[in-house]
């Protein structure tokens, strides 16, 4: 057990070392630079700039120093907004987008296994049908169509909840940006929790279980533990889906979070914002990965003791 | 009732899956024919119908007309004394302190409203002129966008792209896949174990922060952007494709061929490839409309083909920003790649069930 945990965690810092490594050096190999503007620097301030941000030094001294530093938990300054460095920008924008993703995860848990467990227990009825195709329709929906339809409806027309904005993560600022980002991972669960569930009732344990006369409230409920295999290694994807919506959902509902200062950065050729934010989500999903195969490691027998 | 015995019999008996299969031809022929038959080019910009509302009648409507009629007589600093709706045309009495010099009318054509204008006769030395303009008939089905441009028009290029995105990208992606796959399968042993397990740990990587840093970086070219979505959605291909290798690798012809002394890669090339080819086209529809999602999801950040070329994502994020005074501008792209996302999804369960009827639900 702790010699698979030891191989886990090394394989994590490898492929955090290779995702650092290919952001580093796709950064260096991308033509044009951040200083790049429309009316070309003076060469002297040019020079100042880049021994200022150390770009004159070999390439490999630039990867050996940023390795340093991330060591640190250092990412640097900011290319484009000159006067903060990347951690400030971080410090701000990580409360932001883990909100929404730990809310968005949550909500989908919630709903999703219920919804799940509730069309399980009543397999091939109207209302399994009505919760498989709401689940379809969830998997499909992309967030940029979803988003801007909760807008119309819930910001414009029936004026309830603002378009936008943060306001300081009020409830109501939070309500259709997490909506947003849940919707497709309600459906996921949903989906996961029915077919585990109604495998696990077709088995030989919840037959015996009939037989006994336990009641369906106790068949149900161990039929729903089955399903916590697959939702608990759901949730390494799920991570993954979550920061990926972020982006999307903080471009569209204007909010301060990691996603949208991506998505600032990549087009402001920010390298040292962009490649720190592609380290530090990589760094997250990794993380909840492995977290996951631990917890499996916990849960399953099997495995436990394999 | 006896089953349907063919995978081609079983996938038309299912329902869905069939028309589901149609309406993509459907939305294909929209997407390629549509540009060529649409009344109005995606291209061409209308300034006075911007945010036009869809219309089944032509424009100009009757008030559109009045509007330009005025505008049109304010350029010619002359006066409408009246005016009354003909057939297809417009016929005004124009006033003016000063006679009006009849060459003013080549401000009617400018106009988006009309088209030549005539004089019909000529009143107190020139001071009043009867006129007819004809009106310049400019359909507007789905609606004009923020700079006056036919929506249903750029709907059609934009779902070209979606198309041609989704046929290149998975091509992209089926190329990898298929490689990486049937290399690791036939090798098998150590090789396979390390191949797998580098792929496992590239799906635990957000590929689309990757994907969205090197459209931003090198540009926001077409081939790069499918180049970029097959690099990423190649994983799932490899691991059918080398599930499919491991059994066919045990089948006889295989061994017949490894003890004629058959090079490997020959093996794969001539007998373990072809014999792929059904499992890959049924993972075609899987695959076709993660591809499209992603490069809409890369024009919606700005990322994707550039102006004036559309792309479905490109025209929800321009609806998104016109929601309060046009919101059909970011509903009906979204309509129409919902539907194409939703058509691909039933086809590719279709075609999983026709394929292998013991997963039936």
């Amino acid at each position: 057990m702790l010699r698979a945990l030891a191989t886990r965690f090394l394989s994590m810092l490898a492929t955090l070392l290779a995702v650092v490594t290919g952001a580093f050096f796709l950064m260096r190999a991308a033509p044009g630079g951040p200083f790049d503007l429309e009316r070309p620097l003076d060469p002297a301030v040019l020079e100042n700039l880049r021994r200022i941000y150390r770009l004159d030094e070999p390439l490999w001294r630039q990867y050996l120093d940023y390795l340093g530093s991330l060591l640190r938990f250092d990412f640097g300054p900011s290319y484009f907004w000159r006067d903060i460095s990347v951690n400030e920008l971080f410090a701000n924008a990580i409360p932001v987008s883990a909100r929404l993703a730990a809310l968005a995860i949550l909500l989908a848990l919630v709903v999703g296994a219920l919804a799940g467990a509730f069309a399980a227990s009543r397999a091939r009825s109207k209302t399994d049908v009505a919760v498989t195709a709401a689940a379809s329709v969830g998997v499909t929906l992309p967030n940029f169509v979803v988003a801007p339809a909760l807008q119309l409806v819930f910001g414009l027309w029936l004026r309830w909840l603002p378009t936008g904005g943060w306001g300081d993560g009020a409830l109501k600022n939070l309500i259709l940006p997490v909506a947003t980002l849940a919707l497709p991972q309600i459906a996921v669960i949903a989906r996961l929790t029915r077919a585990a569930m109604i495998e696990a009732l077709a088995g030989p344990a919840a037959r015996t279980a009939q037989a006994y006369g336990l009641p369906s409230r106790v068949i149900l409920g161990r039929a729903f533990r089955s399903a916590l295999l697959p939702l608990i290694s759901y949730l390494g994807p799920a991570s993954a889906a979550l920061l990926t919506g972020s982006v999307v959902v903080e471009t569209i509902f204007g909010l301060p979070g990691l996603g949208r200062y991506f998505v600032e950065a990549a087009l402001n050729r920010d390298y040292t914002l962009a490649m720190g934010t592609v380290v530090m989500v990589a760094a997250v999903v990794i993380a909840v990965n492995a977290l996951v195969d631990v917890a499996y490691a916990f849960v399953d027998p099997r495995i436990r003791h394999g | 009732m006896d089953r349907p015995t063919t995978a081609f019999s079983r996938f038309r008996a299912d329902r869905a899956a069939f028309s589901a299969a149609l309406a993509l031809i459907a939305l294909a022929l929209f997407a390629f024919a549509g540009p060529s038959l649409a009344p109005l080019a995606y291209d061409k910009a209308y300034p006075d119908y911007v945010k036009a509302a869809p219309s089944w009648r032509a424009h100009p409507h009757a008030d559109e007309a009045l509007t330009a009629l005025q505008s049109v007589a304010d350029h010619m600093h002359v006066t409408v004394a009246s005016s009354t709706p003909q057939n297809g045309a417009l016929a005004a009495t124009l006033t003016a302190s000063r006679p009006i010099d009849p060459r003013l009318l080549a401000y009617f054509p400018r106009s988006d409203a009309f088209g030549e204008a005539k004089v019909a006769a000529t009143r107190d030395d020139g001071k009043t002129l009867d006129i007819v303009a004809a009106l310049k008939p400019i359909p507007l089905y789905a609606g004009a966008d923020a700079n006056g441009r036919d929506l249903l028009a750029r709907m059609m290029v934009g779902a070209r792209i979606s198309f041609i995105v989704g046929a290149l990208g998975s091509a992209v992606a089926v190329l990898i896949g298929v490689a990486y796959g049937a290399v690791a399968g036939y090798a098998g042993g150590r090789v396979d174990a390390v191949m797998m397990r580098a792929v496992d740990a590239l799906y635990a990587l957000p590929f689309i922060f990757f994907v969205i840093l090197l459209v931003a970086f090198f540009g926001r070219r077409f081939e790069l952007i499918f180049l970029a979505i097959g690099a990423v959605e190649w994983l799932d291909m490899a691991r059918l494709v080398r599930g499919q290798t491991l059994s066919l690798k045990r089948r006889e012809f295989v061994a017949a061929a490894e003890a004629m002394g058959v090079a490997p890669l020959d093996i794969l090339k001539r007998h373990i490839v072809p014999n792929l080819i059904g499992a890959v086209a049924a993972f075609l529809a899987v695959l076709a409309p993660r591809v499209i999602l992603l490069e809409s999801f890369l024009s919606f950040l700005g990322l994707g083909v550039q102006e004036p070329l559309t792309s479905l994502g490109a025209l929800i994020a321009d609806g998104a920003h016109n929601l309060e005074d046009a919101p059909w501008l970011a509903l009906l792209p979204s309509a129409l790649l919902s539907a194409i996302l939703f058509a691909f999804n039933i086809l590719a369960a279709g075609l999983s069930d026709a394929f292998d009827p013991r997963s039936r639900r």
